[in-house]
């Protein structure tokens, strides 16, 4: 592989603009800033540096709970502080729980939690969701053995054209498949609070496996950060006492 | 004082006409009251349709004539229709029955950029309702009535002259004073003003001087100003049953333009619309369209009902449909944030909301709440969009200001109901966390555990207190 580079290296020296690479080429492609992911690691993998601003993304998992809420919260909470559009969740298999989802930093009042009565919905739910770009952001569970590839296009198309991030939570067997979504990240868990990421597909580069995230490094982080928002509201609190002392001095 | 008068010369059939069809086809029409023409349109006055001829003359002269019957009921609602109308040009408007309205203009003409302006913005407002009107401005309402009636132009030209050349027909005047003022060969007002108001008052009853004073100004004329209703209410009568939604659709837009019109002069908003569609024997069907939002968007309603109205059941021939809907204030005003940043999708977002309600249905579509409650399961809400989206949100922002903070044990995904497992299936990484509490209400006396299932996932476990063991929750 390094003889490989070396050669790629000294011909390009040599043959200047002659030489077409790939690499060059999604380098040069517009990149529009993705929504980042709170995990550096992955951002740094990601042609967006995060999660596609306007395009579809394909979680594929095996057992619903390993982490891909902790995975997607980071971005969620981002897009809830930034934006007033809706984050809708179209038939999630769960509850997705509101104290802990508040925890997590997201904005309650932009959550839109959908339940269609026959999924057979869900596939137009989603697709009206991302097409009229009320939403930053819109996480799907679609009845799986009737997903068709033409279907997955639709949303990804949808998702375009409304300027929205659309996440599709597959089972991991349909990683096998092709599929329109421009990302598809293959979660697995692994030992206590890490989950191991497979990209499957990504824009502007191979594929990659055996990416390690820490999924409570963010979280660790933003407790951190409440405990001292906690102190300083304190502190803001005790000042007023403390001029009131100073005006007679 | 300044007084618009509005006088609709063909109230009655373009009434019947709008009340009958969609729009006139162009063909003579004629409104008919005891066997004898009234009023003629256009076309009917070009095939030399005179008014006062008989019913017969008018039909030998055009064979393929429309007539209807006067209805001075509908009259009567149409002009109150219209009333609500002029609303949008000034907030004193009073009716002047049979066929006139007036609006008191002074506040509206610097408004409106000067008075011809504000005529022909009220001519056409009427124009595009259907109605042709003659307008006129004078000091009192009587002038401009009697001005509009004529077909005079008042102010800002010389309104005083213009009313000396109106004839005494157009006048409020009984008809026996007419009559007798006739006799004496007086035809105009400018004829009856020279005459001292004196002698008048000894030849003619109190009436007439009465009148010329409020004419002239000399004496008050108050008019009594309508209020507009709360509840709008409009229905159509279809010339023909309809069986087949398509054909629907045409009045229903049109009822919905009528109502987001009626919406817009009151600078209002729906948050419910009922449709009922009436068969001609039989129940009534009622459709009822909530939006999340108040809105006054003829087309989001229109696209609402059509999405409701596939999934109906109507009855098998439609005679007359209905629209009504309450006004609504509409919610807040989305402000911007703290960075002064707008609120722009707010109407997408409204948008979105209204659609999958209309499709999916109230219950299917949520707003998540945490609540400030020990049970993990009443910690949250699921609240439908249509209980006053304004108010939810008001609310949420306030239980989250006041609630404790959530413990980091707390999973992302909950699992309701809690389902029945056996410990054994798990690997218990913590606990117990010991949630006791409820005793008011439905009681919960728990202890909670954080452990592994086989396929990877953190789960919340519980055992209650039989010692059985439920599974709450994914550390997802």
């Amino acid at each position: 592989m390094a003889s490989v580079e070396h050669l790629l290296g000294a011909l390009a020296g040599r043959l200047d603009s002659r030489l077409w690479r790939g690499r060059e080429f999604a380098q040069r492609l517009p990149r529009t800033g993705g929504i980042a992911t709170g995990f550096p690691a992955l951002d740094a993998e990601l042609f967006d540096h995060g999660w596609p601003r306007a395009g579809l993304t394909e979680l594929l998992l095996n057992a619903h709970g390993i982490g891909e809420l902790r995975l997607l919260a980071p971005a969620l909470a981002a897009l809830s502080a930034a934006e007033p559009r809706w984050i809708a969740w179209i038939d999630p298999p769960f509850v997705p729980y509101a104290p802990a989802l508040e925890a997590a930093g997201v904005d309650l009042a932009k959550v839109l939690l959908i339940r269609p009565r026959q999924r057979l919905e869900a596939p137009w739910a989603m697709e009206q969701a991302l097409k009229t770009g009320a939403c930053s952001a819109v996480l799907g569970w679609l009845a799986e053995p009737r997903l068709r590839f033409t279907e997955v296009r639709r949303l990804l198309l949808a998702a375009r054209q409304g300027r929205t991030w659309a996440s599709l939570l597959r089972p991991a067997t349909a990683a096998g498949g092709a599929s329109a979504a421009e990302l598809r990240l293959l979660l697995r868990p692994s030992s206590g609070d890490r989950l191991r990421v497979d990209v499957v597909k990504r824009r502007g580069s191979w594929p990659l496996t055996g990416l390690e995230l820490h999924l409570d490094e963010t979280s660790a982080a933003r407790r951190r950060a409440a405990v001292r928002e906690q102190l300083s509201r304190w502190r803001q609190r005790c000042r007023p006492r403390r001029s009131d002392r100073a005006v007679p001095a | 004082m300044l007084w618009l008068a509005a006088h609709f010369p063909m109230l009655g059939l373009e009434t019947q006409c709008r009340a009958a069809r969609a729009e006139a086809d162009g063909g003579p029409a004629v409104l008919v009251e005891d066997a004898r023409v009234v009023q003629a349109n256009a076309q009917a006055r070009q095939a030399g349709i005179a008014i006062g001829s008989t019913l017969a003359t008018a039909h030998s002269i055009a064979a393929q004539l429309a007539y209807w019957p006067r209805a001075p009921e509908a009259e009567r609602q149409r002009l109150a229709f219209l009333g609500l109308a002029g609303y949008r040009y000034t907030s004193r408007v009073s009716l002047a029955p049979p066929a006139g309205l007036l609006l008191e203009a002074r506040g509206s003409v610097r408004l409106f950029g000067g008075l011809a302006a504000l005529t022909a913005q009220v001519a056409a407002g009427f124009q595009s309702l259907g109605h042709a009107a003659n307008l006129a401005a004078a000091q009192t309402p009587l002038a401009s009535l009697a001005l509009a009636r004529a077909g005079l132009d008042g102010l800002p030209g010389d309104a005083a002259a213009a009313l000396r050349q109106a004839p005494l027909a157009s006048t409020d005047l009984p008809a026996k004073v007419l009559e007798r003022l006739a006799d004496m060969g007086i035809q105009r007002l400018g004829q009856l003003l020279e005459l001292p108001t004196p002698e008048l008052g000894m030849r003619f009853e109190p009436l007439l001087v009465d009148y010329l004073d409020r004419l002239t100004g000399r004496k008050g004329d108050p008019r009594q100003a309508i209020e507009p209703p709360e509840r709008f209410v409009s229905s159509r009568h279809l010339a023909e049953p309809i069986s087949s939604k398509d054909a629907l659709l045409p009045p229903m837009r049109r009822l919905a333009a009528e109502l987001a019109r009626w919406l817009a002069i009151r600078r209002f908003g729906a948050g419910m619309l009922r449709w009922t569609f009436k068969p001609l024997a039989g129940t009534a069907l009622d459709m009822d369209i909530r939006l999340a939002d108040a809105s006054a968007d003829d087309r989001s309603f229109l696209a609402l009902s059509q999405l409701k109205l596939d999934a109906a059941e109507l009855p098998a021939e439609v005679m007359s449909l209905v629209l009504r809907a309450d006004l609504v204030t509409p919610a807040e005003p989305i402000t911007g944030d703290l960075l002064g940043r707008r609120d722009e999708r707010a109407p997408a977002r409204v948008q979105l909301a209204d659609l999958l309600t209309a499709k999916l249905g109230e219950d299917a579509v949520r707003r998540l709440q945490a609540v400030d409650d020990h049970r993990p399961e009443a910690a949250w809400s699921a609240a439908t969009l249509v209980s006053a989206g304004s108010r939810t949100k008001a609310a949420v922002g306030r239980a989250s200001r006041t609630r404790e903070p959530v413990p980091r044990t707390r999973p992302l995904w909950l699992v309701d109901p809690p389902q029945p497992v056996h410990a054994k299936h798990f690997e218990v990484l913590s606990g117990p966390e010991r949630i006791a509490t409820g005793w008011w209400d439905a009681p919960v006396a728990r202890d909670y555990f954080i452990a592994v299932a086989g396929t990877g996932a953190q789960c919340w476990l519980y055992r209650d207190h039989d010692g059985a063991w439920y599974l709450h929750g994914y550390f997802a």
